[in-house]
């Protein structure tokens, strides 16, 4: 998940800074509809409502499920990291703990796990006689042999960093050790690993598909072979290598022993080409029987939505992600809260819904989003409603005046151009400000974020690696997230709005010093007021929804999308 | 004929031998025709010949019609400011995607924008790219040409060497890469395009003077202790410029379709501006769902209709320039 | 004549050294492959690794040897997005494209030979001016004008594939090839149209045509012996040299029609910065292109004795 797909044909153009020629006066006002446009009033008033997941059923085994995705980046999970290879990967592979379509971790390969007081050791008990692909039996020395394919330095791995928290990281990573020192596998059914950094919700990262246990056939990262049919713990199994920009063949694997058995005979999955035009294709597909399941484009929602919620083919649910703008907390104008709030009021997010993304998005209310359901608290943000007599106010109080300048970049080639646009003109509309208005490309919007002298605002957004409210507070907003120390060297962690509140920081590390959940999650629950509610520190925009339209005629359970967006693929089963 | 066929019209398709060689040699052939009655002087008879070639170019009736249209765009160009019914780059979300009304000629795209406005606006910017890497690689083919041909020897070697060089790139895939170092921008594009014409110029040019150095007014003008900067500038460049001006004319068609080319594919053409290869990769993913045609079709008129209108053009003022090579 | 040929081979040379330092240059200005560029920034240690992993903490000239040498040894090594050996890629984009480019050559050379020919057999007819018109828009409309409308116009419709097609579905790679094909062709097709009417009516004119009509030949049999071999070289070296170009016109046409050669290879690669891809094939292209025109200057200069002196 942490990067971005390319773009090949642009997927949507918008307003930026005119480059050559400014257009000039005797031009109407392009505002308004046409009068054959349908109308506004069937759009909903901001998103669309969520459906709730269907009870899981049991059924029978057989069928095969069809979907298409483009293009993974790798299905290994040595470097599985958007949502396209993890897919594959995560039903390929079974790790210490799951996590469910709630967010929720659950025990998968470990049965159960516990850790000491500070929680800096962690003791995983492992199901015994579950096996591999190859009939190899998993054992904890499986889940180290894994762990240290990912980290090992030649391996280079995009997702290595999951593993930071584990004692002998650096060393391996670094190329001085090779072996993951604070890991120990000598019981083949315990695991036990040390923490550098103690964190009392290590197992909650445990589920991310780069911990996944590894067959001796493994052997280094770099293998062509098993990259291309890795031979796994999961639910399903190769049947036949990746056929690269074609398509990926899964069956059943019928010694499957780490949770219940998946009842489908097999999986097709077709590589569809083009990034813009896929989910064209998969819903073109859905329509003509071809696929069993597709992503809309947001063009066709409305449409989309009409026939499939008919027959209990639609899903619709907010996710684990959120839009925001990164805000340059330190340095004026918007190092005063108030400036801030101000900003934040003036943006009218049910406009922009309905009017770019045809009402896909649910308006922001708070950072940690809806799909965390204990965590979640809407309106935590009060300042995330529109209100622009209220902004006028409190801009005059910040002393934001006509006129005032404002820096607000974007990232171009990400499909952000509209929205960004439309924030710049309801800022200069209700506020007066001079926008300062550009789009860059991504790495140097990053390196504009981490100079000390960044200023104004900066379109962003985050999605979840593991399921917990703290990795959407911890990265963004603490104190060590700055990731210096000095106020005049480059920002080089996730927080470069360097916001720094102790009162957070402590809140934070609380939590991840807390075994209780319920007690961890109201804990970020009260460092999510500080942050969002009192100083604002970053600017909330939509909350991820997604939306999905599967054959419901042929299937069930597969009313929901697993944690990574994708089909439950170890539920679904035939009617 | 170093440009892919692809990018539009080449002027010499009809001297088929020839054309071929002056890729990769002098074109002696080519040059000694055109040049055959060479020194022309005084302003008398330069009119006299540019009034033989606007008769020859008036008889031309497709030329003459691609003038009247390549005029028209130019004013448009120039007025687009004034003429344009709506701001081209002022989006109206709740109105994306409408097919052509009375409010909206063209339609609105993918942001609301009004089609008619940026078709528009991509008139003016087609004109400008035009222009500029015709004018551009016109000034540096004809100096680096003029050069190469008249002092000979090492300048020429490299001068050619170099030429050779930036020819062996496939011209869009040598566009492609130029726009990767200097970024995007409507600039950079220009840049990339000159970059890769210039070399033709040049060695039409460098042709045209080699021939033309040997000539003996240019040895008449030698014996009378002229200057070399005095024998290019007034003996050789005015004689030996034809071929090359032909040639950039023409190719003002094949950077219109190069810069949609590449906008297409959505390198160097930056994506908020309207243009007309970006209208047509912005439809892609509307070209079969109903009532969005217009998306895709009013921009692809507008490119052939600019397209064609300059290589009639080029057509006619080769042909009335050079009459033996039609 | 062999001073000219190895003089000539020497230029080659010269270029494609040239050619490909400036690709590798070129692609090293370009900037980092590894800095962050998505939501989450990339640890410094991870990217010093990529870094090494790849060989770009190497000085560039030790990069841009390491990479020639490994070039002659067809070695490419993996590419920077999914670590796939850039030689297996090559192997499954390759004859894609190639079957791409015979058939659109295939169909260039038909429809263009006959249009010309008929044209300059019925030269100032209707006829004449109606091929010239044509041929001229088919040169003035650009190639993804076309491929965009035939795509919208065909695809999906009697046998052409719908272009989005599923991975269970199998489509005869015919089928496949047939609209892509058109399109990059078309362009061409009309430029042969030309070159054939142009140099079919310079053979009619030379003396040896006029003496076979003298001598009472039937017409068909002086423009089928005579006219027709003669001028049919300029077409037969016009389309050896267009062989390099059709890469260019490939790149657009397979993204149009999600046709899986080279030049949708090579379009994402670019947009991956992902140089192991992109100079194989940049190279690959400048060496044809280079290897094309050499052979045809030789045998112009074979042909030609004239131009040997230069």
């Amino acid at each position: 998940m942490s990067r971005t797909k390319s773009v090949l044909l642009r997927a949507a153009a918008g307003l930026a800074a005119a480059s050559l020629v400014l257009s000039a006066c005797s031009q109407q006002s392009n505002t308004g509809t046409d009068e054959d446009s349908g109308g506004g009033d069937n759009k909903p008033s901001s998103g669309y409502p969520e459906v709730e997941n269907t009870d899981i059923s049991e059924g029978k085994p057989g069928g095969t499920f069809r979907l298409g995705i483009v293009e993974p980046v790798a299905i290994d999970p040595y470097n599985a990291q958007e949502s396209e290879g993890i897919l594959v990967a995560a039903y390929l592979f079974t790790g210490l703990t799951h996590t469910t379509p709630d967010g929720e971790t659950e025990p998968a390969v470990a049965e159960s796990w516990e850790s000491n007081e500070d929680c800096s050791e962690w003791t995983f008990n492992l199901k015994t006689g579950t096996k591999f692909h190859d009939g190899e039996e998993v054992t904890s020395a499986s889940f180290k042999r894994g762990w240290e394919r990912v980290v090992a330095k030649a391996s280079a791995s995009d997702v290595a960093y999951h593993f930071d928290q584990i004692e002998g990281y650096e060393e391996l990573n670094g190329g001085t050790a090779n072996a993951l020192s604070g890991v120990d596998a000598s019981d083949p059914a315990v695991l036990k690993v040390k923490l550098a950094k103690p964190s009392c919700e290590f197992y909650i990262r445990t589920a991310h598909t780069a911990f996944s246990p590894m067959p001796k056939a493994a052997g280094a990262a770099q293998n062509q072979k098993f990259n291309d049919q890795p031979i796994g713990n999961g639910p399903f199994m190769m049947d036949g290598p990746w056929q690269h920009d074609a398509g990926i063949k899964l069956k059943r694997f019928d010694d499957y022993g780490a949770a219940d058995k998946a009842y489908l005979d097999a999986v097709e999955i077709t590589i569809l080409v083009g990034d813009e035009t896929a989910q064209q294709k998969e819903l073109d597909g859905l329509n003509n029987g071809q696929f069993d399941w597709a992503r809309i484009p947001p063009n066709q929602l409305k449409t989309t939505r009409e026939k499939y919620e008919a027959q209990d083919g639609w899903i619709s649910k907010k996710t684990f992600g959120i839009d925001f703008l990164l805000v340059a907390a330190t340095k004026a104008p918007m190092d005063d809260v108030k400036a801030r709030k101000a900003v934040s009021m003036a943006i009218d997010r049910d406009a922009i819904i309905n009017g770019v993304f045809d009402g896909s998005r649910a308006p922001a209310t708070s950072f940690v989003p809806g799909g965390f359901k204990d965590a979640y608290q809407p309106d935590v943000c009060d300042a995330c409603k529109y209100d622009p007599e209220k902004a006028k106010q409190l801009a005059k109080e910040a002393g934001l005046t006509e006129g005032t300048e404002l820096n607000f970049q974007f990232n171009t080639g990400g499909g952000h151009e509209e929205w960004t646009a439309a924030v710049k003109q309801q800022l200069e509309k209700n506020l007066g400000l001079k926008v300062n208005y550009s789009g860059v490309e991504f790495s140097d919007m990053l390196e504009n974020q981490q100079q000390p002298n960044s200023t104004g605002i900066y379109r962003l957004s985050w999605g979840a690696d593991y399921a917990t409210p703290g990795n959407f507070l911890q990265p963004l907003f603490s104190t060590e997230a700055i990731g210096t120390d000095d106020p005049n060297a480059p920002a080089l962690g996730d927080n470069r709005g360097r916001y720094s509140n102790p009162e957070f920081d402590d809140l934070v590390d609380e939590a991840t010093a807390t075994k209780d959940e319920a007690e961890r999650t109201d804990l970020y629950r009260q460092a999510e007021k500080i942050a969002i509610g009192d100083d604002l520190a970053n600017i909330p925009m939509f909350e991820r929804q997604q939306f999905r339209a599967f054959d419901s005629k042929k299937w069930a359970n597969a009313g929901f999308m697993d944690f990574h967006e994708n089909p439950p693929l170890n539920l679904i089963y035939q009617k | 004929m170093t440009t892919p066929p692809q990018s539009g019209h080449e002027p010499d398709t009809q001297v088929p031998a020839q054309a071929l060689i002056t890729q990769f040699e002098a074109p002696e052939p080519l040059v000694e025709e055109t040049t055959e009655a060479p020194a022309i002087k005084g302003g008398r008879r330069r009119t006299g010949q540019i009034r033989d070639i606007w008769k020859r170019f008036r008889r031309n009736k497709l030329a003459v019609v691609g003038l009247a249209v390549v005029g028209f765009l130019m004013v448009i160009a120039i007025l687009q400011p004034f003429i344009s019914p709506y701001d081209p780059m002022e989006q109206n979300l709740l109105n994306t995607r409408k097919p052509p009304s009375g409010n909206h000629f063209f339609g609105t795209d993918i942001l609301g924008r009004d089609m008619f406005s940026g078709i528009l606006y991509g008139v003016k910017l087609a004109m400008i790219v035009g222009w500029s890497v015709m004018v551009l690689s016109l000034i540096v083919g004809v100096a680096l040409g003029a050069i190469a041909g008249f002092r000979g020897k090492a300048v020429d070697s490299i001068i050619m060497r170099v030429t050779d060089i930036v020819l062996a790139f496939p011209s869009l895939i040598g566009a492609i890469l130029v726009v990767q170092i200097f970024g995007n921008g409507i600039w950079q594009v220009i840049i990339a395009l000159v970059l890769l014409s210039w070399p033709t110029a040049a060695r039409l040019m460098r042709g045209s003077t080699l021939s033309l150095r040997e000539s003996e007014y240019v040895e008449a003008a030698r014996s009378i202790g002229a200057s070399d900067t005095r024998i290019v500038t007034r003996h050789v460049l005015p004689n030996a410029i034809a071929p090359t001006l032909i040639y950039s004319f023409s190719h003002i068609g094949v950077a219109i379709v190069a810069m949609a080319s590449l906008a297409f594919l959505g390198i160097g053409v930056p994506a908020d501006i309207p243009e007309w290869g970006t209208m047509i990769a912005d439809a892609v993913p509307s070209l079969n769902v109903e009532g969005e045609s217009h998306m895709w079709i009013f921009p692809s008129l507008a490119i052939v209709v600019t397209t064609l209108a300059f290589a009639f053009v080029a057509d006619g003022l080769r042909d009335s320039i050079d009459p033996k090579l039609r | 004549m062999g001073k000219f040929i190895t003089r000539r081979l020497a230029h080659a040379v010269l270029v494609i050294v040239a050619a490909t330092f400036l690709i590798y240059l070129g692609l090293f200005a370009i900037g980092d492959p590894f800095a962050s560029s998505g939501e989450k920034t990339v640890p410094p240690e991870i990217q010093e690794a990529l870094r090494e992993k790849f060989g770009m903490d190497q000085p560039f000239f030790v990069q841009y040897l390491t990479y020639l040498q490994n070039m002659f040894t067809f070695d490419f090594g993996v590419d920077f997005e999914q670590r796939r050996d850039v030689a297996d890629m090559l192997a499954n984009a390759v004859p894609a494209t190639a079957r791409l480019a015979l058939f659109a050559i295939a169909i260039e050379i038909i429809i263009g030979l006959t249009a010309g020919i008929i044209a300059a057999v019925s030269q100032y007819t209707f006829r004449d001016v109606l091929i010239t018109v044509i041929t001229t828009l088919g040169i003035g409309i650009p190639v993804f004008v076309v491929g965009i409308g035939l795509r919208a116009g065909l695809s999906g419709e009697w046998i052409f594939p719908a272009v989005p097609r599923s991975f269970t579905i199998e489509v005869p790679w015919y089928q496949e090839v047939i609209l892509p094909a058109i399109t990059l062709a078309i362009i061409d097709a009309a430029f042969i149209a030309r070159l054939m009417r142009g140099s079919m009516l310079e053979v009619m004119r030379a003396d040896y045509v006029r003496t076979a009509r003298a001598k009472g030949l039937s017409e068909r049999k002086v423009i089928g012996k005579h006219a027709l071999r003669n001028s049919i070289i300029p077409v037969v070296t016009y389309t050896g040299v267009s062989l390099g170009v059709l890469l260019g016109g490939a790149l657009i046409t397979e993204t149009i029609f999600e046709y899986q050669g080279v030049g949708y290879l090579l379009v994402r690669a670019i947009s991956q910065q992902n140089a192991p891809v992109i100079v194989p094939i940049v190279v690959f292209a400048v060496l044809t292109f280079v290897a094309l025109s050499t052979l045809v200057d030789i045998l112009y200069a074979y042909l030609d004795p004239r131009i040997r002196l230069h």
